[in-house]
């Protein structure tokens, strides 16, 4: 246990004394013991985030959110779980990612323990999928995952590139517009959803051209030096390079860093588009060199205890679907300030959680959009209420 | 013989079977070296095209896989994984470098190992990715590599292959030589070394050849030729040397046989006596009995001499009827005339031919000579002096070579070598002797007597050269000189007045037989403007016998020109009287034989007196030959003899001589007939 981790842990403990007072929760709610594995690593940004949020809304929703993390390491990631299934103070709920499908020995586990799960960012797939079916029926006590759109996140960066490139006019002497795109990975269900969007935006669009689909490990140094090789190539090429997406943001700013190398203006001559609502990338944004970063998954967390805390309050999200899927939102210019210091400070606090809750009688049905997350938002420095 | 015998024991030349070995190794291991280098050279060099083919190949093969791992980094331009992979193709050592170029031609990744090989090729390979939605070409792998590698492998073994090439060639010519030497060279030197025994002494050496490969056949093929070349031989030369008649030795012997007596001599003072043999008449019984009764006579005569002789005598038919006996050892010339007798009494004995009795008869030249005597090869020559001297003067005898018969020789040959040169020097001189009338003394006529004035030996009569003119051929010069001289004296003749003086000429047997004789006694008569009735010929009895039909043809022919034949010293040899009759005779010369001895001899009065009254009746003239005493002209008158020639009145004379004593005696009258008795009338009736 980290240091970093009991602190959090005693914040929450702190906060969950003075929830009750004021709050929203149905008096007869009960507290919710809710552990989350990570898969992530300490300092990841991503995985921080989701846990940070999902202790936020616990916060609000009178769950205590326990955080384990893996530290990239899927074998301590199923130890941790298969530990916390074989604890004897069991807890309500269990949340794991199925990165590389590690997650699948622990939800069977839970399901032996009888503790309740989700799934979140990552779910079931391939042959597990077809083992295991949908949620809670060969696993009763799996409840459904929750899951992020990334499929219309990389198509609506796509279609951002291709706007702003068609407005610009930078198409190549073939009268196309030629793009690249810099995936994470070919592997991973997140890295091939938003392709895939990438790929429906590109289908739809006749005029754009993709010149390469490129991969560089979601790394900054790698997207770096593989659109620093592109833009060589598009430049013996005689072609005009519009834009480049990439998948998540520090290949963004890896790809930002060649085109500058190539001598090109970024956001001048080229857009440059990311993911991950980072804040390098909010900071380049902010700087008019990356057009946009998709994302705000990280909320998941939060998100997934604000159906956890339906789920014990009888309102089941189930109703709707066991496959709770969240849309992303890109941060542009325009948008930038609003969510830029809520990132750049974590402050979570500042997110009213209950206010996301499901409608009594329209369970399962969330609005978790960007416009609703602003519109939540406490001001700044009014952290906790 | 010797010379080619020599020549094939010439130690510097090779022998025959070595010569035979070695062509065949020139012949055939230049072309197995060919054939074997050319064969490895093809197989390594096929070898190694093959192994350019699988390179070339390999490293196709290394560029589509490498093409294949590079394209998806190429693709994705992850250049440095296609560098990582490019490096890795470098452990092949025959890649010298490689490179990987994108799309648009740029090089992505290049890899060099060896910067400068030689004998670089090169293959290119285009990279082409592909997934699930497309399929482009992003780019070309170019791979360079050596065949250095290669070159040095095929050179190692074709060095390798050139080395085990030349060890079998050279295996194969020892192998060969030996093989060779035992089956071809051994054989062959065996027959060559009994061919060469064969030459040496004519005997047939088998060659001792025991395989029974071809060789060997050949080898008994030789022998069995050997065998039959050797029996082949012996009766040739046994044919070469001895007469098939009789059996006896033949003149080629001879010589070989001296050889051998002059060798095997005791001393060189051993005496061998030398008979040399020749029956008399041997042509008489061959005309008479025939060939075949003469060829028994001449087989019985050699087993006589043979029967005759001792063991260590040699006998020899030399050909024909001559025959020769060789003693080797005698005491004496007196012993050796006896054994010649002895032989002579051997030859002698009756023989039966068709039912007749013959008597052989023949005549022995002996020579003795010394052993260690350098001529003795010419034994031979020397016995025929001697022959010739019996046949001669006594056939039916021995006549023993002495130093007298021999100068006879010398002289005799001397003058038959001198014969031409005596007829183009004008040594032949033409004397004249005359013939008287017995009754009035007149001359009526001259003999024309030939005489030979020889620069060395004097003046020679015909009796001792015409036989050698005889021999020599040229009788018919001689006739024809005496006749043209004989012309000239008869011109000088009547010149001097004494036209009616007639000149007989002897004409040998051999001119009777010549047809134009006649016609050139004429022309040669008209010639000197003479009439042929001035000239008698003079004919022997002996040139009747020999050709009857063609001697009274030329003497009718004579006689129808005028000219008169006389039958010259009748009396001696047949005397027939048949021939006194059947020939156109006119007259009969009495042989002085007769003449000699009368008028002492009663029994020559007798027969003179016969033949004159024959003469007579027959109407023939009579003239007798020798007179030398008045007392013999006398009684030739007596007989009725009428005429006569004699030294009485005349010896021959050159003409000159002639004439002038013809011009005395017409000038002092009866110098003659002082000396004559009277003539009887009834004879000059």
């Amino acid at each position: 246990m980290s240091v970093v981790l009991r602190i959090l842990l005693a914040m929450g403990m702190a906060c969950g004394l003075c929830v009750p007072i004021g709050s929203a929760v149905a008096s007869d709610a009960k507290h919710l013991n809710i552990v989350f594995v990570s898969p992530g690593k300490t300092g990841e940004v991503y995985w921080d985030m989701v846990a940070q949020t999902m202790q936020a809304a616990g916060r609000k929703l009178d769950a205590k959110v326990e955080v384990l993390t893996s530290e990239r390491n899927y074998r301590t990631m199923q130890e941790l779980g298969l530990g916390v299934v074989a604890r004897a103070d069991k807890p309500d709920f269990l949340i794991l990612s199925n990165e590389e499908s590690a997650a699948v020995p622990i939800l069977e586990a839970a399901e032996a323990a009888g503790i309740k799960t989700l799934l979140l960012s990552n779910s079931l797939i391939g042959e597990d999928a077809k083992r295991l079916g949908p949620p809670r029926r060969v696993l009763k006590n799996w409840l459904g995952d929750i899951t992020t759109d990334l499929t219309t996140a990389g198509a609506r960066m796509a279609n951002a590139l291709i706007g702003a490139a068609r407005n610009e006019k930078w198409q190549s002497p073939d009268g196309k517009i030629h793009l690249l795109a810099i995936g994470g990975d070919e592997i991973t269900p997140a890295s091939i959803a938003r392709n895939a969007g990438l790929q429906l935006a590109i289908a739809a669009a006749p005029d754009v051209v993709l010149d390469r689909m490129l991969f560089a490990n979601w790394t900054q140094s790698e997207a770096e030096q593989v659109a620093a090789n592109y833009l060589g190539w598009a430049q013996r090429k005689g072609i005009r390079p519009a834009g480049i997406w990439a998948g998540n943001d520090p290949m963004a700013l890896g790809a930002l860093k060649a085109v500058a190398a190539a001598g090109i203006g970024p956001g001048e001559d080229i857009q440059v588009v990311g993911l991950n609502w980072s804040e390098d990338a909010l900071r380049e944004i902010k700087a008019g060199r990356l057009l946009l970063t998709d994302g705000g998954h990280f909320l998941l967390g939060g998100w997934s205890i604000v159906l956890l805390r339906d789920f014990a309050d009888g309102c089941d999200f189930a109703a709707t679907s066991s496959h709770v899927e969240v849309k992303t939102s890109a941060i542009t210019r325009d948008n930038l300030t609003s969510v830029a210091a809520l990132i750049a400070t974590r402050a979570f606090d500042r997110i009213d959680f209950a206010q996301f809750r499901a409608k009594a009688g329209r369970c399962g049905q969330y609005d978790f959009s960007v416009e609703a997350l602003i519109s939540s938002l406490s001001p700044p420095g009014s952290a906790g209420e | 013989m010797m010379l080619d015998a020599d020549g094939m024991n010439d130690p510097t030349k090779p022998p025959p079977s070595r010569s035979v070995v070695r062509a065949m190794i020139w012949a055939t291991v230049p072309v197995l070296l060919l054939v074997q280098l050319l064969a490895s050279a093809g197989v390594e060099v096929s070898s190694f095209w093959s192994q350019i083919r699988q390179l070339d190949a390999r490293i196709a093969r290394v560029a589509e896989s490498r093409a294949g791992l590079i394209a998806e980094p190429l693709w994705k331009m992850r250049y440095d994984q296609v560098t990582g992979v490019l490096n890795e193709i470098m452990h092949d050592e025959t890649i010298a470098a490689a490179a990987v170029y994108d799309d648009t031609g740029v090089v992505i990744a290049r890899v060099v190992a060896r910067p400068a090989v030689q004998a670089l090729a090169e293959v290119s390979r285009p990279i082409n990715y592909s997934n699930g939605n497309m399929a482009v070409q992003a780019g070309r792998i170019v791979i360079a590599y050596s065949y250095a590698s290669l070159y040095m492998g095929a050179g190692g073994r074709l060095g390798l292959l050139l080395v085990v090439g030349l060890l079998g060639t050279l295996a194969t010519v020892i192998a060969m030589r030996i093989s060779a030497n035992i089956f071809i060279g051994k054989p062959l030197a065996a027959m060559m070394s009994a061919i060469q025994r064969s030459k040496q002494d004519g005997r047939a050496y088998p060659a001792d050849v025991k395989s029974s490969n071809e060789l060997g056949q050949l080898a008994i093929a030789f022998n069995a030729m050997q065998h039959t070349t050797s029996g082949a031989l012996d009766r040739l030369g046994h044919m070469a040397s001895h007469d098939p008649l009789t059996g006896l030795p033949n003149r080629r012997t001879l010589s070989e046989r001296l050889v051998a007596l002059s060798r095997d001599a005791g001393s060189p003072d051993a005496l061998i006596a030398f008979c040399f043999i020749d029956l008399d008449d041997f042509k008489g019984i061959n005309d008479t009995f025939g060939h075949d009764a003469g060829d028994k006579f001449l087989v019985q005569i050699s087993e006589r001499l043979r029967g005759t002789v001792e063991a260590e005598d040699w006998v020899a038919r030399l050909g024909g009827d001559e025959f020769v006996v060789i003693r080797p050892e005698v005491s004496n010339e007196a012993v050796a005339r006896a054994f010649a007798q002895q032989l002579l009494a051997a030859i002698s004995d009756t023989i039966m031919l068709h039912d007749k009795q013959v008597v052989p008869r023949a005549s022995i030249g002996l020579a003795v000579r010394r052993a260690g005597d350098p001529e003795l090869s010419h034994l031979p020559a020397l016995a025929d002096i001697a022959l010739y001297h019996a046949k001669s003067k006594a056939p039916g005898t021995v006549a023993v070579l002495d130093e007298e018969l021999q100068r006879d020789y010398r002289r005799r040959r001397d003058l038959e070598l001198a014969i031409p040169t005596g007829f183009s020097e004008g040594q032949f001189e033409v004397w004249y002797q005359s013939q008287v009338d017995l009754v009035t003394q007149d001359v009526i006529g001259l003999e024309a007597l030939i005489r030979w004035r020889h620069p060395e030996h004097g003046v020679i009569g015909p009796g001792e050269f015409l036989p050698l003119v005889e021999r020599s051929g040229n009788n018919a010069r001689l006739t024809r000189y005496v006749l043209t001289d004989a012309c000239r004296a008869l011109q000088r003749l009547a010149a001097a007045g004494m036209p009616q003086i007639r000149i007989a000429i002897n004409l040998p047997p051999s001119e009777l037989a010549d047809h134009s004789l006649a016609a050139e006694l004429r022309e040669t008569c008209k010639r000197y403007a003479v009439a042929p009735s001035l000239l008698e010929l003079e004919i022997t009895e002996g040139s009747l016998i020999n050709n009857i039909a063609s001697a009274s043809d030329t003497l009718r022919r004579l006689r129808r020109l005028g000219a008169t034949i006389a039958l010259d010293d009748f009396g001696t040899g047949y005397s027939s009287l048949a021939h006194l009759r059947r020939f156109p005779l006119d007259k009969v010369k009495i042989d002085k034989a007769f003449i000699r001895e009368i008028p002492e001899s009663a029994e020559d009065k007798a027969i003179v007196g016969v033949i004159a009254s024959l003469a007579g009746t027959l109407g023939l003239t009579l003239v007798a030959e020798g007179i030398e005493r008045v007392e013999q002209a006398q009684a030739m008158r007596e007989m009725g003899v009428r005429l006569g020639q004699g030294f009485l009145y005349h010896k021959p004379q050159p003409l000159d001589a002639v004439l002038r004593g013809l011009a005395e005696a017409g000038g002092n009258g009866d110098r003659l007939l002082t000396d004559s008795p009277s003539i009887a009338p009834e004879f000059a009736a």
